[in-house]
């Protein structure tokens, strides 16, 4: 590894303007976090438009730090309100709203700051020794193992929809479909364009993440509140820094859970949401105050914010180096990039190393920052939650149909839009898993091309799975994650528990 | 409430027919295989149709258990009614945006939206509001990120 590279990195980081949109990005991506209902996909979906006048270097700069802002932030409106602002924040709510109930907010806050930061500079240590072998192991990949890949990664995304496994195949093939939509690149033929020069090159699947998203999403919280739900800002915050004790019975979740969420995070489909999860139940598991979990535990807190933030380092790897989004953001994150002139790829960390030891070095200061804006700024974050929903949810409309507009110009888009916020809304009504539509409908393209590039150089579809000792095992990991379920509930039923670890 | 929770397989299996209806209607390539350009898609309807099917009679047998409280409050008549206006607005800035141009336009689509949400008594808020986001939005992308977005007239 050549070190003057990561160095020269830093250094690029640091520039002025760098910096102002990694602040700007840290700041923006905390306040969308701490908003009830805007999650790290919506924050980055909708800001999406931002980025079109910057260089490639400030414009990923800003989305990752809009990203981890925004996971910042979802722990912080589940502190403070018992609402998380996405998945990866919900085991933030089982022991922060205790400690916020005790009148502990400003400790829970500032040690899950601490937890987050020290799980993301762990996370970022892996992706330095580990991207680089990944990418040099990626060029071995052919269109078969491509192809393998893809389907291993749509397979894993819907095993990990617990319980709504049927329904995640549906949002799959509906995300595939949509993808088939445009020219296709192979033989010219255009399909399912209806004469519309607009979908020749097929639907901007990023105006469908911010249909599904952003105005999904709208309409969502124009749903009368349930209970609890109601935002009350009139606990009391305490102290701002936590104390002696709380920070000893802290370090060994918070240095067990990283590298756990790490690793999740780099596995496709299992995103900061499972290890966060994972993480808040191993502690339980290990630990020795069990019955104060879910009353205040600060454990209970600091892992699922140490894992959760090394995720969102983890899922990184895999999204740049072989172009695989494991998680909803991410795939937005893929789609973005894509639109600015960056491939990710094997390639892309021979071709542009600069680029990507920037934006390693701008997570890390991006780190630090998080934890003086979340830290020293508790007091005016909180007044972000006092904004009503009536003003925010027009603003995130017209911001929608800004980004919406200016990916095609056209306003064809904004009927594209209105559909799948509608869709977007029925999904999470009747709970249907968003994820694998989304990841179907950006890799879609790119797995029908492998595929048939591979049947050609095969000669049979079905060899594509026997094409090379790396397809073979994407095959069987992809049967392995298909039959998971089968298999957790067969050993549910010979345990005779009937339920899984209590969380 | 059972109509609701039906709604979504029965889009799918509809969408999956109508998929395979414009699949039956594709051109055959004129380069390498004829039928390349079908089988992809092909797949993709199979898959759909039978795991709608399948996610439709999951459903079906759902039949009397207790709804969620999403789905509870989706039914509202209030809730319907915003979220039907909030679509019929969003529709109508679509066909205002290409006449009228970006500013008019979304200042239209904000006051209207803000009042209605708001109500007339917070009136001053919903003018501002409108003002600050749609002329700061306009120079933001107009003038500092040089995206063009249509003046008046589209």
């Amino acid at each position: 590894m050549e070190w003057s590279i990561i160095i020269d990195g830093l250094f690029t980081a640091l520039e002025p303007m760098n910096m102002v949109w990694l602040i700007f990005g840290a700041l923006l991506g905390t306040i969308v976090g701490i908003l009830p209902g805007l999650g790290p996909a919506t924050g980055v979906a909708v800001l999406i438009p931002l980025t079109f006048g910057m260089n490639p270097v400030s414009a990923l700069i800003l989305m990752s730090s809009i990203y981890y802002g925004a996971l910042f932030g979802g722990s912080r409106s589940s502190i403070l309100i018992n609402t998380p602002g996405d998945g990866s924040s919900i085991a933030a709510t089982f022991d922060g709203y205790p400690m916020t109930l005790k009148g502990q907010a400003g400790q829970a806050m500032s040690i899950a700051a601490m937890a987050s930061l020290f799980g993301g500079i762990m996370a970022i240590f892996g992706f330095i020794f580990l991207a680089i072998p990944l990418a040099q192991f990626a060029l071995n990949f052919g269109p078969a193992e491509y192809f393998m890949l893809f389907l291993f990664t749509l397979s894993a995304v819907v095993a990990l929809s617990t319980g709504k496994m049927i329904k995640g195949f549906v949002a799959m093939f509906a995300g595939l479909a949509i993808s088939t939509v445009g020219i296709d690149l192979q033989s010219g033929v255009h399909r399912f364009t209806f004469g519309v020069p607009h979908f020749t090159d097929g639907i901007n699947f990023i105006v469908i993440i911010i249909g599904i998203y952003a105005l999904g999403e709208v309409l969502y919280n124009m749903f009368p509140k349930k209970k609890g739900q109601q935002p009350k800002n009139d606990q009391a915050i305490g102290s701002k820094w936590f104390t002696k004790e709380q920070w000893k019975r802290s370090l060994g979740p918070i240095f067990r859970s990283g590298p756990l969420g790490f690793f999740l995070g780099v596995l496709p489909g299992s995103g900061g949401t499972i290890s966060s999860l994972l993480a808040y139940s191993t502690e339980k598991q290990l630990s020795k105050r069990k019955d104060e979990f879910g009353k205040g535990a600060v454990e209970g807190l600091v892992a699922p914010e140490s894992a959760n933030s090394s995720a969102a380092v983890g899922s990184l790897i895999p999204m740049l180096t072989m172009g695989i989004p494991g998680s909803g953001t991410t795939a937005v994150m893929l789609g973005a990039l894509v639109m600015i002139g960056i491939t990710p790829g094997p390639l892309l960390f021979e071709n542009s190393p600069d680029l990507v030891w920037t934006l390693i070095n701008s997570m890390f200061i991006g780190n630090l920052i998080l934890v003086i804006i979340n830290i020293l700024m508790v007091g005016m974050l909180i007044k972000v939650l006092r904004t009503p929903a009536n003003v925010l949810y027009p603003i995130v409309l017209v911001l929608s149909f800004i980004g919406a507009y200016t990916l095609g110009y056209s306003t064809i888009d904004f009927y594209l839009l209105i559909i799948a916020g509608l869709i977007g809304l029925l999904m999470r009504v009747l709970d249907y898993p968003v994820a694998p539509l989304i990841l179907a409908l950006i890799v879609g393209g790119e797995m029908e091309q492998n595929m048939r590039r591979a049947s050609i150089i095969y000669e049979s579809p079905q060899a594509i799975f026997f094409a090379s000792p790396i397809a073979t095992t994407l095959f069987f990991l992809t049967l392995l994650s298909l039959s998971y379920p089968l298999i957790l509930k067969l050993f549910k039923w010979r345990k005779g528990t009937g339920t899984g670890a209590s969380m | 409430m059972q109509v609701v929770r039906l709604s979504m397989p029965l889009f799918f299996i509809v969408l999956s027919v109508a998929y395979a209806l414009l699949i039956l209607q594709l051109p055959q390539a004129t380069l390498g295989d004829p039928l390349a350009p079908i089988y992809f898609p092909l797949a993709i309807c199979i898959g759909l149709f039978l795991f709608a099917i399948i996610d439709l009679i999951q459903v079906m047998k759902e039949k009397g258990e207790k709804d969620t409280e999403d789905l509870q409050l989706l039914v509202q008549k209030s809730t319907l009614i915003t979220i039907g206006v909030i679509i019929l607005l969003c529709l109508a800035y679509t066909l205002l945006f290409d006449y009228a141009g970006f500013l008019l336009s979304t200042v239209v689509f904000l006051v209207v939206l803000l009042f209605y949400l708001n109500g007339l008594k917070k009136w001053r808020m919903n003018v501002l509001v409108t003002g600050i986001v749609s002329f700061s939005t306009w120079f933001i992308f107009s003038h500092l990120l040089e995206i063009s977005l249509p003046g008046f007239g589209g």
